[in-house]
């Protein structure tokens, strides 16, 4: 294409690097922070500030509990467009199948169902026929928690790092899935470019001009997390890949996968359709115990983490019971399934084919199900060395350009500094932010967590806003004083952040840290905290006027 | 870049996204009903496809921008992507059990 092989490398590398790098930005610095999502969610709901709980009883609370799960609104007014005339009062729906899920980091329990209706589909194919309900729930109680409290770590920034919550047609996790191959290739590309990748490892030289040290921190964070980099860019669209990106098994191989499924279902002895006959349901709990007795058995004690019944209150009703995956990277189940009516053993899942297990192990190492706190951080590293790696990218971009559009009277350098702005100041500005006034807005509020995503989505439009306003110097080669007063806006938020926390709740970091330790709340303040020092730091060093030495200026690099 | 090079780019990047996506879904439909025919698990050979594709589509897009000739790169991805998704459809029948036989 180009001249040569490594330029048209160079190509790729810097052209699709930029382009998607700002999803990349998105992707990397939530999917950081949803490594706590669970501990971000305490933070934000203050009403579920204890300790996790195991899975509670089925028989004493759970069948109660179930018994008040609603249909979603929102679910019921789609299902009714897909579906030939009105749908029965949501009261009268009756639920069909059910789960409950928990991990080693819940104190709430995640509960939901399906509920059958009797109407057609509005097409024939349209084999989904249910209005679903979920709820979040105390399991010490059996309390619902109120819809309005957003758990602002599982339910925002999580779906945020994959979907862009841009759900229409799926747009934002296929851009998402594009980026994760753009990331990928971005490694293989710079990896051709630069040759020396030893020699960068050890590369950093931060007094230099801000091109040199920003290209020199841009390889060195590539370089050092490469295998984590490559590791999470793969994995993460290998766990979309098979339901979004390449769909055969419910397309173009759809007959055989189907076959497949029935001839399973055979197999397994797990009743595909219902029987039509009501059955009553015999004691959940005994099956748990059950269940629990055959994991010891297996040397693999452990607690429940999902609980299913499939064909709720028929005669070919089961219960599925899954392992929590605590203490393992794969994620395997150990699912063991009872006959609902008379608690009767159906199966025990085998252990998986060679090809899946390895596939469970990848999916399972990015989806850390795991208990190891030391693990965990480690990814928050890496995650956040990918962020680095990503913004001096485009700080490299810049700089490189910024001489010459300045010289041609060209914009370009301008906005891309705006969008590297409001996508490294801007995007946490965004979550901080959301954060303040996840602890200003009352909080019996009604539609609180629609409010708080306004905030979000506002703070981060008007970072982006003022980086372009501010952003006239990059037009004449100079830097955007917009990068130091975002900075400066960041550190005040974070520390109201903390100090709000405390006011709201009573929680201050003396309390939660050393006279009634509950570290999921320490954590955030701490990191937040923490992340106020270095935007200070950085606000501090952007205010320098630079002095560059007169050699560095004049040693210029071969990819230059 | 000057206007003269901007409408082959374009072809370009239009065929590392797009065809080269086509050509992986061709790759995983023949490599599923391949692999099915010789008696792997439905799953465990869209699996094993589909870990292989995302690679392949990695390793295709880089060829796309390291190959000279724009007509070779939609020649083979486009016929590639053709033959065999027909080739998996066609395929696919012969591999689903009559009625009779279930």
């Amino acid at each position: 294409m180009l001249n040569n092989f490594r330029l048209s490398m160079a190509w790729v590398h810097t052209w699709f690097g930029l382009v998607l790098g700002f999803v990349l930005m998105v992707a990397f610095f939530f999917g950081s922070l949803s490594v706590f999502d669970r501990e971000i969610d305490r933070w934000a709901v203050p009403a579920t500030r204890f300790e996790p709980q195991p899975m509670p009883s089925y028989d004493n609370l759970l069948a109660d509990v179930y018994t008040r799960l609603k249909p979603d609104p929102v679910d019921m007014a789609a299902t009714a467009k897909r579906v030939i005339g009105e749908l029965p009062a949501a009261d009268t729906m009756p639920l069909v199948s059910l789960f409950a899920y928990t991990t080693h980091r819940d104190p709430v329990l995640l509960i939901g169902g399906e509920f059958g209706i009797p109407n057609q589909p509005k097409n024939p194919a349209d084999d989904h026929l249910h209005v679903h309900g979920r709820a979040t729930v105390d399991p010490r109680t059996g309390e619902f928690l109120p819809d309005d409290a957003l758990k602002i770590g599982s339910d925002w920034f999580y779906p945020l790092h994959y979907s862009l919550h841009l759900n229409w047609m799926y747009l934002g996790t296929y851009v998402v899935g594009l980026a994760g191959l753009v990331m990928l290739l971005a490694l293989i590309t710079g990896v051709i470019m630069h040759r020396k990748v030893f020699r960068e490892f050890f590369t950093f030289r931060p007094n230099k001009r801000i091109q040199r040290s920003a290209l020199d921190l841009h390889n060195m964070t590539g370089v050092v997390a490469l295998p984590f980099h490559f590791f999470f860019a793969f994995t993460g669209v290998l766990i979309f890949t098979g339901f979004y990106y390449f769909p055969v098994s419910q397309t173009l191989l759809k007959p055989l996968h189907d076959q497949h499924e029935v001839l399973e279902a055979a197999h397994t002895g797990l009743p595909h359709d219902e029987a039509g006959i009501p059955a009553p349901l015999a004691s959940v709990d005994a099956m748990v115990a059950e269940a629990k007795r055959i994991w010891a058995e297996r040397d693999m004690a452990g607690e429940v983490g999902f609980l299913t019944i499939e064909h709720l209150g028929d005669a070919n009703g089961y219960v599925s019971i899954y392992r929590a995956g605590s203490d393992r990277v794969a994620l395997v189940g150990e699912g063991i399934h009872f006959r609902a009516s008379t608690g009767e053993l159906l199966r025990e899942d085998p252990p998986s084919p060679p090809v899946e297990a390895v596939a469970r192990f990848l999916t399972g190492l990015h989806l850390q199900h795991f208990e190891h706190w030391a693990l965990r951080w480690l990814y928050v590293l890496g995650g956040l060395l990918g962020c680095v790696c990503i913004a001096t990218g485009f700080v490299f971009f810049v700089e490189k350009r910024k001489q010459d559009h300045a010289r041609r009277g060209l914009q370009g350098c301008r906005v891309v500094n705006a969008l590297a702005v409001a996508s490294v100041t801007g995007m946490v500005l965004a979550a901080v932010a959301m954060l303040v006034a996840n602890r200003i807005l009352p909080e019996a509020m009604v539609g609180k967590g629609e409010w708080e995503k306004a905030v979000f989505w506002s703070a981060w439009g008007l970072s982006l806003l003022h980086a372009l306003w501010r952003g006239a110097p990059v037009a004449k080669a100079l830097r955007n004083p917009a990068w130091a007063e975002q900075c400066w806006l960041l550190a005040l938020l974070m520390v109201a952040a903390v100090l709000l926390n405390w006011v709201s709740t009573g929680d201050h970091l003396f309390k939660t840290v050393v006279t009634d330790p509950y570290w999921p709340v320490a954590g955030v303040d701490l990191s937040l905290l923490a992340s106020a020092a270095v935007a200070v730091f950085a606000a501090r060093k952007l205010a320098q006027p630079r002095t560059v030495e007169a050699s560095a200026q004049s040693r210029e690099v071969a990819y230059d | 870049m000057n206007s003269a090079l901007a409408l082959p780019m374009i072809s370009r990047v239009f065929a590392a996204i797009f065809a080269v996506y086509a050509f992986i879904w061709g790759v995983v439909s023949l490599g599923v009903v391949s692999l099915s025919a010789i008696g792997v698990d439905f799953h465990s050979a869209e699996q094993s496809m589909l870990m292989f594709g995302l690679l392949l589509y990695v390793a295709l897009f880089i060829w796309v921008f390291a190959v000279k000739s724009l007509l070779r790169i939609w020649l083979v991805l486009g016929l590639g992507a053709a033959l065999m998704l027909s080739a998996a459809w066609l395929l696919q029948p012969l591999l689903l059990c009559q009625e009779a036989a279930c």
